[in-house]
């Protein structure tokens, strides 16, 4: 009898699990299959459900607020480290025998840049997100002063007699020059765009500002990125030195004679299709060496190997004695230790006719390459100690202090900026997306062509069918958790999808992530990467006479002549608030001849300003040109009937918007990523 | 058949689910201490990957086993049952072995499989040729060398490069050109390393290939000095450095290293010190790998352990009177090469190819009083005739879209049709395969300028017209 | 805040005088620096009238026989140790000696080079151009017209710049464009007094901005409040000035020029001055002016050089020098009115052109563009 009872327990048991996992199942690939857009994803709640989730309270949970170091400074005596946390807006000063954070000063939001005045007496720590200077008096361990800049301030600069701060502006792509006496800011100096580093030479005459981005030409005509030569006694711009086929100069320094100034940077070959990655089809990485006694020629000398690639190098410093030079490859997690003396030689050799190609040579670092060194994740800020003998390594993605032995080229333990020890699933995303490591010989990292989350301001030939056709502007991704389908086709409805198979196979390719990297990387992208606040042309979340005008413009259902505009010809049609985009295709008649034939995803606006050029090709180089020269059919918005001023008026409130975040309650409440 | 209490009954549910559990998790260990290798009694000195006129395998070689912690230990013979069997490769996980063997001496060599813990084997390949060179390929594959017979009646075989599914399935051919190919290495980056010679129309000097396991984007990895030649396949060490043995123009064998990241210029003699002959190496421990290694006046090679840093050959780990020891692998777990993803799509018959500038030197020439001859069209040679001839754009560049899977070579004419710089070694592209170059350069350490070629303003020139374009045939059969 | 008891007791007293002391004096009277609104230039000017006036002479002329790229000369700038002239066929450049053109081959908006100035914190210089405005920095050009930016209009006739700003005068409208913000503002007949969109000149004072509106007058923005208000020749007479001294003397403006609290206006029917309370207007029959047509002005110090298409004149207000050329004999002559007394030099140098279109003035050295090249005269005393 009970021999009967366990037959029918263990049959009732079975068949009730087939009943649920057999439907169960299929209900549940098909809704994993709908919500991936993909049909090989696992079959795990935890992807979208946990990690990609807005609730604030899983949001809490799941995550952890990291450090992040970005850059350092060194005391004149070399006992104290100035560590610039990024993510908790703070200067964290460390002993640096102990290697102990003694004090954390708060400074301001997402600091970016730290150095110190001659004695030692004040900090000096620029806020990126909140257009200031922090001056920290050392003695107290207090912020001193507040000084306003212009938009982004990131690298600085004292002026020899220590009396102006030389401020760069990232975003407003200028130099901010600070009495400091007055405490006000002097003037302005044009530089190239969104420049972050800059170097002042040892005699003090000559201020260098390094630029990231490329001058805006139309497709086709040579890549040239813009090196600012300032007269650091006049504080006039001296030139503007074209840095051919390069971009991405992060930072620069000069060696302690002043015979050279060296400067990071990446040679892109977006004009180029993208049908290979071997033999460098797709990104180069190295210096750009000013030779001071030859009329300042930039001579450009990769880093790279023939099947070894150390992608985006950030930082550059020479030791005391000139000899040496580190750069920190922050995606290939390497620092390069460089012989000068051989940099010397081979620019000394190297005839004027020969530097376009030398910059294109692979086999030159073996010639100045002294050893590359491994690190922790995202090599970024380095700073050596005063005598030369430590190089200290502000390891992003690690929360930690790399030390390198200078003599022995060996790393030491790391100084532990006391962050969380855990990883969380959107961390290692972040990581994942620094990295080149998933790229074919480590060429590229999706950091390379989306620098600081947003996009690198080129258009590239992906060479979808042809090569030569279908040119594309790369896009920013900040903020686009919400905003599917994602390319300017629309045809990668989740991101499960942009970074899977295909994209392994026509981008990074080599294998593609795994599904628990996959898991991490969209969850980063999707909830980690935030909008820098708009300080520029919304710097108080309230808007301006004009942009209200622009913003009656952009609401607007009649033509000036009160004629009814047909409701897809609106703006808030395809735009409406607050992801500015209504997720669907268009057509706006801006297809060209060598596109293949698609509508465009209508990308969202937040923070549009920052996004040239515009326009699936990049065509438009300001936002004024997508309708003055190329919205004459009134296909893009109907905007012919417009005066000049309302058009101005349009733009500048399309300048002033930012995420949806903004829209629900200001910008100056939003947290930095805390990923 | 149940127990008759249910307590009892559930208990034993709970025990067969833990027995499943267990089983499920139970994986195979790989196996530890144990090296395989290749015992030969022949003479080995006609040796010679480069020659690629006659199959290198020897009749009556067998691999066998040995276990290093009881050395003493008579060896485990793993292939009692083959006439010969050579080329063992070891699986990530450590638990299969690949080899090549002939089940007896007329037979034809074909490509094993053998579970390393139960010896249980299983062919993969069934071909009419000979199957060599076997090596893992991530993603259950394996890519190996068949012999086919070459166009030209004075060369006796060639070897063409295949891969396939471990169960023998999916067969596809790799190379496409008058080449042979052997011994083939799986780098961890993902792509395949063989000994490339171009046999036709005239034979050249072997050197290291390197393409994805699809067959695209070949290369050249390695280019050998004058007088040298290939003896060995390449093996790949943990720290980047590519080792193979390479016999120099007095036939001394030697151990070479080179340096993944720049393989052209890095090479490094590591035995130039060292007496003897090596013959093959596989990594060991550490920096240390395992040598097949003769000492002057010996009659047989021996198993010896090599420390790559310091260059010191250590005591032999294995020799015997009457045999060659060879190929020896020591069976580790290691790290599966990453699997990369393909282009290739069969249902394209066409590969593009775009070319920035035929006429691009490295060296601008110093002397202007030398007249440049510049080239202003491309033609394209096929195995039998000319494929294509077409000016080039202005700035040098050209595109074409050329039949998928036959082999070509290039050469630059100037407007009078003389040659000006060609032919070109032999190149095929795969189906649906994008491939560029920067040009006739000499210098193969280039990367591209970031100049947009004219001719991909355009449409591809088709390369041969499309009435010539015979679709492939590609039905493939072991 | 802690204040001691013993200190409170003086302290506010203190600060009553202060308080007081505000109310009864006027901040800018408090001001020993003269805005633009002062009303005390009479006074000024009678000392600046005792000093005889500059004299040039010694002219040297450059055209393109001699390195100019053509002869019609629109504008000229010194910049520091290097001339600027903006001709017909691009901007030519003398530095060191020798004369370099730039074109739009280089980058340059147009060719048609109609307005110079430059930024002396920056360096930068601007040029108006007939087919938009143009940056030049350390040699290279970024350009600004009205499809790529905000700005009104692409026909240049006038820019200053002050501050961080940069000011044009253009055929659709006057424009500012903030180079902090990279920001185009655009005045026109919708919302500011103007007659209609097209300026001619614009100049800076210390806290206003004077606009040269055609049809329009004098438009005057103060940068403080963001206000406009207009001059306009009060008896609205288009031929003749009715009422002298009412106002500016015609609608139809072409240039401004502020210098020490002065607003010079000048029109194609004769010159205004504005003290910031009376306006005074001048003429080629009652003044030493060399004509009423004048093309542009420009004020330094307390003279204002007038260009006509008659010559050159300079004037304090009060006394004149004009200077002219025979074209037939290129001989020069400098008219010299001091009060009632007439004198005329005659020079063996001249004025390359008598129709003037621009002039420029450091130290010693003047330079003057005409439509038949470029002239430039030294201090003779």
């Amino acid at each position: 009898m009970k021999s009967k009872k366990v037959k029918i327990f263990f049959f009732v048991i079975a068949f009730l699990g087939l009943i649920i996992f057999i439907p169960g199942r299929m209900f549940v690939r098909h809704h994993v299959n709908q919500k991936t857009a993909v049909t090989d994803h696992p079959l795990k709640c935890t992807s979208c459900h946990l990690y990609t989730s807005k609730n604030k309270i899983v949001s809490n949970l799941i995550n952890e607020d990291y450090y992040s170091p970005f850059n350092i400074a060194v005391s004149n005596d070399g006992k104290r480290l100035f560590v610039v946390a990024q993510d908790t807006g703070e200067l964290l000063i460390v002993d640096a025998e102990s290697k102990t954070v003694v004090q954390k000063v708060k400074v301001g939001v997402h600091p970016h840049s730290v150095i110190l005045d001659k004695t030692n007496a004040f900090a000096y720590v620029s806020n990126q997100w909140s257009d200031n200077i922090s001056v920290v008096n050392l003695a107290t361990s207090k912020v001193l002063d507040t000084l306003i800049t212009g938009n982004g301030p990131s690298g600085l600069a004292l002026s020899a007699d220590g009396a102006k701060l030389l401020v760069v502006d990232t975003y407003g792509s200028d130099l901010s020059v600070i009495d400091l006496d007055t405490k006000e800011e002097m003037k302005r100096l044009r530089t190239g765009s969104d420049p972050t580093g800059t170097a002042l030479s040892p005699d003090g005459k000559k201020l260098y500002v390094t630029s990231r981005r490329s001058k805006i030409v139309p497709y086709g005509e040579p890549l040239v990125s813009d090196l600012t030569q300032i007269d650091a006694t006049t504080l006039r711009v001296d030139e503007h030195k074209d840095v051919e086929e390069a971009y991405m100069m992060e930072n620069i320094t000069f060696t302690p004679s002043g015979d050279l100034a060296l400067m990071t940077l990446i040679r892109p070959k977006n004009l180029i299709p993208s049908i290979q990655v071997e033999g460098g089809w797709m990104m180069t990485h190295g210096i750009g060496v000013i030779d001071q006694n030859n009329e300042g020629r930039i001579i450009q000398l990769l880093t790279d190997q023939p099947n070894a690639y150390y992608s985006d190098s950030f930082d550059i410093v020479v030791s005391p004695d000139g000899k040496r030079a580190y750069v920190s490859n922050a995606g290939a997690d390497k620092i390069t230790v460089m012989s000068v003396d051989s940099i010397r030689a081979i620019i000394k050799e190297t005839p004027k006719e020969q530097l376009k190609n030398i910059a294109n040579n692979l086999g030159v670092s073996s010639r100045f390459v002294i050893d590359r060194i491994s690190t922790g994740a995202n090599p970024k800020g380095l700073a050596l100690s005063p005598d030369g003998k430590k190089l200290y390594i502000a390891e992003q993605l690690e929360d930690k202090i790399g030390v390198l032995n200078t003599e022995t080229l060996k790393m030491e333990t790391a100084i532990d900026l006391g962050g969380p020890t855990r990883i969380t699933v959107a961390r290692q995303g972040r990581r994942l997306f620094n990295n080149a490591g998933h790229t074919f010989q480590n060429q590229y990292a999706c950091y390379t062509c989306h620098p600081d989350n947003h996009e690198d301001g080129l258009v590239y030939n992906m060479a979808g069918k042809d090569m030569g056709r279908n040119v594309t502007n790369t896009q920013s991704l900040r903020e686009i958790g919400d905003t599917p389908p994602f390319k300017w086709n629309g045809k990668n409805q989740t991101i499960y999808k942009q970074d899977g198979m295909r994209f392994s196979t026509v981008l990074t390719r080599t294998e593609q992530f795994s599904y628990d990297d996959l898991d991490a990387i969209t969850a980063y992208i999707k909830r980690g990467i935030k909008y820098p606040p708009n300080l520029m042309y919304n710097p108080h979340g309230k808007l301006t006479e004009s942009q209200l005008r622009g913003k009656e413009i952009y609401n607007r259902t009649k033509d000036n002549s009160g004629n009814v505009i047909p409701e897809n010809n609106r703006c808030y049609t395809c735009h409406p608030a607050p992801l500015y985009s209504n997720l669907q295709p268009a057509d706006v008649s801006t297809l060209a001849v060598s596109d293949d034939s698609i509508l465009f995803d209508t990308p969202h606006l937040g923070n549009i300003y920052a996004s040239p050029p515009y326009l699936h090709d990049g065509r438009a180089a300001t936002l004024e040109e997508i309708w003055t020269i190329y919205g004459e059919d009134n296909k893009h918005g109907y905007v012919n009937d417009l005066t000049k001023m309302q058009l101005n008026d349009l733009i500048d409130y399309l300048k002033s918007l930012g995420g949806p975040e903004q829209e629900d309650e200001g910008y100056q409440e939003q947290q930095t990523a805390s990923f | 058949m149940f127990p008759k209490n249910t307590f009892n009954s559930y208990l034993i549910v709970l025990a067969m689910c833990f027995g499943a559990i267990g089983m499920h998790s139970c994986k195979q260990k790989p196996l530890t201490h144990m090296i395989v290798m290749t015992q030969n009694k022949g003479d080995v000195e006609s040796r010679d990957y480069s020659k690629g006129d006659k199959l290198q395998y020897m009749s009556g070689s067998r691999i066998v086993a040995m276990n290093t912690t009881t050395p003493n230990e008579p060896l485990d013979e793993l292939t009692s049952d083959f006439y010969s069997a050579c080329s063992p490769k070891i699986s990530y996980d450590g638990n299969f072995m690949l080899f090549a063997a002939q089940k007896n001496q007329d037979d034809v060599w074909q490509i094993w499989e053998m579970n390393l813990h139960n010896k249980k084997k299983k062919q993969i390949t069934s071909s009419d040729h000979n199957c060599i060179d076997p090596d893992y390929l991530p993603g259950e594959r394996l890519v190996f060398s068949k012999e086919v017979k070459n166009k030209d009646p004075k060369v006796d075989t060639e070897f063409t490069l295949f891969s396939c599914n471990l169960d023998g399935s999916n067969l596809a051919q790799v190379t496409y050109d008058p080449s042979t190919y052997f011994a083939s290495t799986v780098l961890s980056e993902g792509r395949v390393i063989a000994i490339g010679k171009e046999l036709w129309p005239e034979e050249k000097p072997a050197n290291f290939m390197i393409m994805r396991p699809d067959g695209t984007k070949k290369e050249l990895f390695y280019q050998m000095e004058q007088d040298h030649y290939i003896t060995s396949g390449a093996t790949e060490m943990n720290n980047g450095r590519i080792l193979f043995v390479e016999a120099n123009s007095n036939n001394q064998k030697d151990l070479i290293s080179l340096s993944y990241n720049r393989p052209l210029h890095s090479e490094e003699n590591l035995t130039s010190e060292i007496k003897g002959d090596f013959h093959a190496i596989s990594p060991y421990h550490d920096n240390k790998v395992l040598s097949s290694y003769r000492p002057e006046n010996a009659l047989h090679f021996a198993l010896y352990e090599f420390d790559v840093e310091s260059r010191e050959l250590g005591r032999p780990i294995y020799e015997d009177g009457e045999n060659n020891i060879l190929e020896a692998v020591f069976v580790q777990k290691k790290q599966r090469p990453r699997k990369l993803p393909s282009e290739v799509d069969l249902n394209v018959k066409t590969a593009l190819l775009v070319c920035q500038d035929i006429n691009f030197q490295y060296s601008q020439p110093t002397d202007s009083t030398i007249p440049a001859f510049k080239a202003s069209k491309m033609e394209v040679l096929g195995i039998d005739s000319t494929m294509a001839v077409f000016k080039t754009e202005k700035d040098g560049s050209f595109y074409i879209k050329i039949q998928a899977d036959t082999p070509f070579r290039l050469q630059t004419l100037d407007d009078n049709n003389n040659v000006v710089k060609g032919p070109s070694s032999w190149m095929y592209l795969r189906p649906n395969e994008r491939r560029g170059c920067i040009g006739c350069h000499e210098n193969r350490e280039l990367v591209p300028g970031n100049v947009q070629p004219l001719a991909v303003t355009k449409e591809p020139i088709p390369v041969p017209t499309p009435k010539q374009m015979d679709a492939p045939k590609r039905e493939l059969k072991m | 805040m802690n204040i001691q008891t013993k200190h409170f007791k003086i302290i506010v007293p203190m600060a009553i005088l202060v308080i007081a002391s505000l109310g009864f004096v006027r901040p800018e009277e408090r001001s020993p620096v003269l805005n633009d609104s002062s009303d005390i230039n009479t006074t000024n000017n009678s000392k600046e009238a005792e000093k005889p006036m500059p004299i040039y002479g010694n002219w040297k002329n450059y055209d393109s026989k001699n390195g100019l790229p053509g002869d019609k000369a629109y504008c000229v700038k010194i910049d520091g140790e290097r001339i600027l002239v903006g001709t017909h066929e691009g901007l030519a450049v003398l530095e060191n000696g020798k004369w370099k053109t730039y074109t739009t081959d280089d980058g340059l908006a147009h060719n048609g080079v109609l307005a110079i100035d430059v930024d002396q914190a920056t360096g930068d210089v601007w040029l108006g151009t007939m087919g938009g405005l143009s940056r030049w920095s350390t040699g290279k050009f970024e350009n600004f017209n009205q499809m790529n930016s905000g700005m009104p209009n692409d026909l240049i006739y006038a820019v200053t710049c002050d501050e961080k700003f940069v000011w044009v005068a253009t055929g659709g409208g006057a424009g500012s464009y903030n180079t902090y913000t990279r920001k185009w503002e655009i005045f026109t007949e919708e919302n500011a007094p103007m007659h209609e969109p097209w300026t001619y000149g614009v100049c800076a004072s210390k806290d206003k901005i004077f606009i040269a509106a055609w049809g329009g007058g004098v438009i005057e923005y103060t940068k403080k409040t963001k206000k406009f208000r207009d001059y306009v020749d009060p008896d609205g007479n288009m031929e003749i000035d009715l009422f002298p001294d009412d106002g500016v003397v015609h609608d139809i403006t072409t240039g401004t020029s502020w210098a020490n609290d002065i607003l010079w206006v000048a029109t194609y029917f004769g010159l205004s001055r504005y003290d910031g309370v009376h306006w005074k207007g001048y003429f080629d029959h009652d003044s030493g002016l060399a004509s009423n047509f004048i093309n542009f002005i420009k004020a330094k110090d307390d003279y204002a050089f007038i260009c006509t298409d008659q010559g050159l004149s300079c004037t304090d207000g009060n006394n004149w020098v004009t200077y002219t050329t025979n074209e037939k004999t290129n001989k020069g002559k400098t008219i010299i009115l001091n009060g009632t007394n007439k004198k005329e030099l005659g020079e063996s140098t001249s004025l390359a052109h008598n129709f003037i279109l621009g002039v420029d003035i450091v130290g010693n050295d003047i330079w003057v563009a005409t439509a038949e090249g470029v002239s430039h005269g030294q201090l003779k005393h």
